[in-house]
């Protein structure tokens, strides 16, 4: 018996010894926390920057990890949370990955509504957050919250608004004016089809306010919404059509992008050019498009499909090649970022030299790194000062139907320095009126 | 002043999503009106014909309309299968364990197709896509005339079966009167397993047509036509096929004309708004009879 008491007595103190030397003891990974829509409507995109996220990590990893203040080289975890494409789904994932993971820093986020319902949580815990899929500038803007701790490496609705606004006006209403043959100043008529969410209205917000601001020759003739996860658009797009538009600009995911330009060509005869936002530059909206895609305009950052030439071009042809080899798809936009949101929290815990949360923050704040697989304004990476924004350079594709394969491929057309091919109006096209 | 075409382009699209509802619709009515239980898993039917449907075409490549009727066989199998296993046991205990089944019934199912499919968006083509026929002031294309034929076809179908066969009029009676029934000798268990099954067909029909027309699908797809599938067979008469039919119909028209007049997200409120009129001036429905 007094042996008995004593071999506990001894297992205690040791479990105990060795439960201290266990907190004193260095981080042996860091855990990066990434929360994508693996399930419901979203997941399509959710899946993409989530093996993204692993295409990047294996990659730091393979190169032994981030080195901490103490010379330690200290291999990347993630730890992945499903927002189930809904707000309650976010909360919960956040919710678990920063009190039940315990992650050091987190990386994701595609919808804006989803992702600004779990920001609270975030500002909670001041956890950093570095966004990489949701695109309302309020992720940042927002001042009911502290968003100090959330850093958006995304374009913003507010930035491809008006970039596509402004290729229309400076590239597409002079070649619409050019083949009706009519006065330079005829007002290019403009119709918006939206997703009624943040995203949608952010989009037809910045439409609106840089037609005003810079008072272009651009008539907004009919401005259409729907609801997000909407399948049938006909009667919204007749009510385009009644319009006469010479072009129509699409606010929506790429499972509603896709059936909606199907369905305006195919079922309401709309002859004209359509111009779809970013997100919808991934393969499965080529495949879905098929024919119908010919002559559409894409704004976007990063294709499955072309590249810009230049130094990022094999940087994207090994991400594309390492991604394909490993899921045999093709990444996209979305998971371009991703993986360029995992580069960069490696960079912030690298800079700051620990996992602290306060450090990590300000070596956001401070971070200066090259840029990695997309185009960046002055060729790196970092943070505006007001809002936290990084800022992309973008560009504008056309489709062209390749009868072999049966889908579309992109060709950059814009801006003049990245283009590859001039836009054209297809022989089909039908402007709107004279 | 209101473009008499764009009129009848609004009332044409109307009627094309009104024909998918009237089948969803015709299905869970048929289901309520002869086991009365309440079925909120109905959508993920229609999800399941428009996989089925869309695997032949992948596999196969045959013309998809001619799949609606495998899709429908597949669907009475399984309708029949769901009904003995899931619906029987709990049949007669109460409303909330029915609702709570078929809540549950939705997850299953939902999670399975996307084992079995992948939870990506996908969509299939139509071999009579680009075909159009000039109709007045319209060019309708050739597809959504065939849905339409197809759907009246199954309706005048589903109508002889019910007045013309034995097995039919057994169904109308096990509907009008289940313990009546029980006593002049009909086997209600047995018409609870056909009703399921057909009215799990009717689903899949739908579903196909769904594809057919170029809508994309995905497991998650059937909860909001199933919410609208009830709306309906409340709207038209709780228990009644002629009721599901204008309700479809009605509703149909009702969204695509308050999306044109007041936008897209006046879609599903203006049908709901249309439910509650009707309602409260008929607390019965538009066919319906007191006591369903």
């Amino acid at each position: 018996m007094k042996y008995s008491v004593l071999f506990i007595a001894i297992a205690l103190i040791a479990t105990a010894f060795i439960a201290g030397c266990t907190q004193q003891a260095p981080a042996q990974e860091i855990k990066v926390g990434v929360i994508a829509s693996l399930t419901g409507p979203a997941s399509n995109v959710g899946k993409n920057m989530w093996q993204s996220a692993q295409v990047a990590a294996d990659e730091i990893n393979a190169k032994g990890g981030v080195s901490l203040k103490d010379g330690s080289k200290v291999p990347l975890k993630l730890i992945v949370g499903d927002d189930e494409s809904t707000q309650q789904g976010g909360q919960k994932a956040a919710t678990q990955l920063i009190t039940g993971d315990k992650v050091d820093i987190l990386v994701g986020g595609y919808s804006s509504a989803v992702t600004s319902a779990y920001e609270q949580t975030v500002a909670e815990y001041k956890i950093p957050f570095i966004v990489t899929g949701a695109s309302s500038p309020i992720i940042t803007h927002r001042t009911d919250i502290d968003t100090s701790y959330v850093y958006h490496h995304c374009p913003t609705t507010d930035s491809y608004g008006q970039y596509t606004t402004t290729f229309i006006d400076q590239v597409v209403r002079p070649a619409v004016n050019k083949k009706l043959g009519a006065a330079a100043d005829r007002p290019f008529r403009l119709a918006l089809i939206y997703q009624d969410t943040a995203f949608g209205k952010g989009v037809q917000s910045a439409v609106n306010n840089t037609i005003t601001k810079n008072k272009l020759n651009i008539q907004l003739v009919s401005q259409q919404s729907f609801k997000m996860g909407e399948s049938d658009f006909r009667t919204p797009l007749t009510a385009i059509k009644a319009a006469k538009p010479d072009a129509v600009y699409i606010a929506a995911f790429p499972n509603e992008g896709a059936p909606l330009i199907t369905q305006a060509r195919r079922d309401i005869g709309l002859d004209t050019i359509f111009l779809s936002v970013e997100n919808n530059d991934n393969a499965q909206f080529y495949k879905d498009l098929g024919q119908y895609g010919e002559g559409s305009i894409i704004e976007s950052r990063f294709s499955p499909y072309t590249a810009p030439v230049g130094t990022l071009a094999d940087a994207q042809a090994k991400f594309k090649n390492s991604y394909n080899a490993k899921y045999g798809v093709f990444p996209d936009m979305m998971g371009a970022s991703t993986y360029e949101g995992i580069y960069i929290a490696a960079q912030a815990i690298g800079n700051a030299g620990t996992t602290d949360k306060a450090a990590v923050r300000q070596a956001l704040v401070d971070l200066n790194m090259p840029q990695v697989i997309e185009a960046m304004n002055g060729g790196t990476i970092s943070f505006s000062k007001d809002f936290r924004e990084s800022q992309f350079d973008l560009w504008m594709e056309q489709l062209a139907f390749n009868q072999t394969i049966g889908e579309c491929r992109p060709n950059i057309v814009w801006p003049d320095n990245l283009k590859v091919v001039d836009f054209v109006l297809p022989s089909w096209y039908k402007p709107g009126s004279a | 002043m209101v473009d008499f075409g764009i009129l009848l382009q609004i009332v044409f699209w109307g009627v094309y999503a009104g024909c998918i509802y009237i089948l969803l619709a015709t299905g869970l009515n048929l289901i309520f009106g002869v086991m009365k239980v309440v079925n909120f898993a109905h959508g993920e039917f229609l999800m399941i014909g428009a996989y089925i449907t869309a695997t032949i075409f992948f596999i196969t490549g045959i013309n998809p309309y001619a799949i609606i009727l495998l899709s429908m066989l597949a669907l009475i199998a399984i309708g029949a299968v769901v009904e003995r296993l899931c619906f029987r046991p709990i049949l007669g205990t109460g409303k909330l364990n029915e609702i709570f089944l078929s809540i549950g019934l939705i997850y299953i199912i939902q999670n399975s197709a996307a084992v079995i499919w992948g939870d990506e968006w996908q969509s299939i083509k139509s071999p009579y896509e680009g075909v159009s026929i000039p109709i007045g002031s319209l060019n309708v294309p050739l597809d959504y005339i065939i849905i339409m034929v197809v759907t009246a076809g199954i309706l005048v179908g589903l109508w002889l079966f019910l007045k013309r066969t034995k097995i039919g009029r057994e169904m109308r009676a096990t509907s009008q009167n289940r313990k009546g029934a029980m006593l002049v000798g009909i086997n209600v268990e047995r018409m609870d397993i056909i009703s399921f099954g057909i009215g799990c067909a009717l689903a899949a029909a739908a579903g196909t047509l769904w594809v057919v027309s170029g809508q994309v699908f995905n497991p998650y797809m059937g909860s909001i036509p199933a919410i609208k599938a009830f709306a309906i067979i409340i709207l038209g008469g709780l228990g009644s096929i002629p009721g599901a039919i204008v309700g479809g119909l009605l509703y149909g028209i009702a969204e695509n004309g308050a999306a044109y007049y007041f936008g897209g997200i006046w879609k599903d409120a203006v049908s709901f708004i249309l439910l509650i009129i009707v309602l409260v001036i008929r607390p019965t429905g538009l066919f319906g009879e007191s006591g369903e």
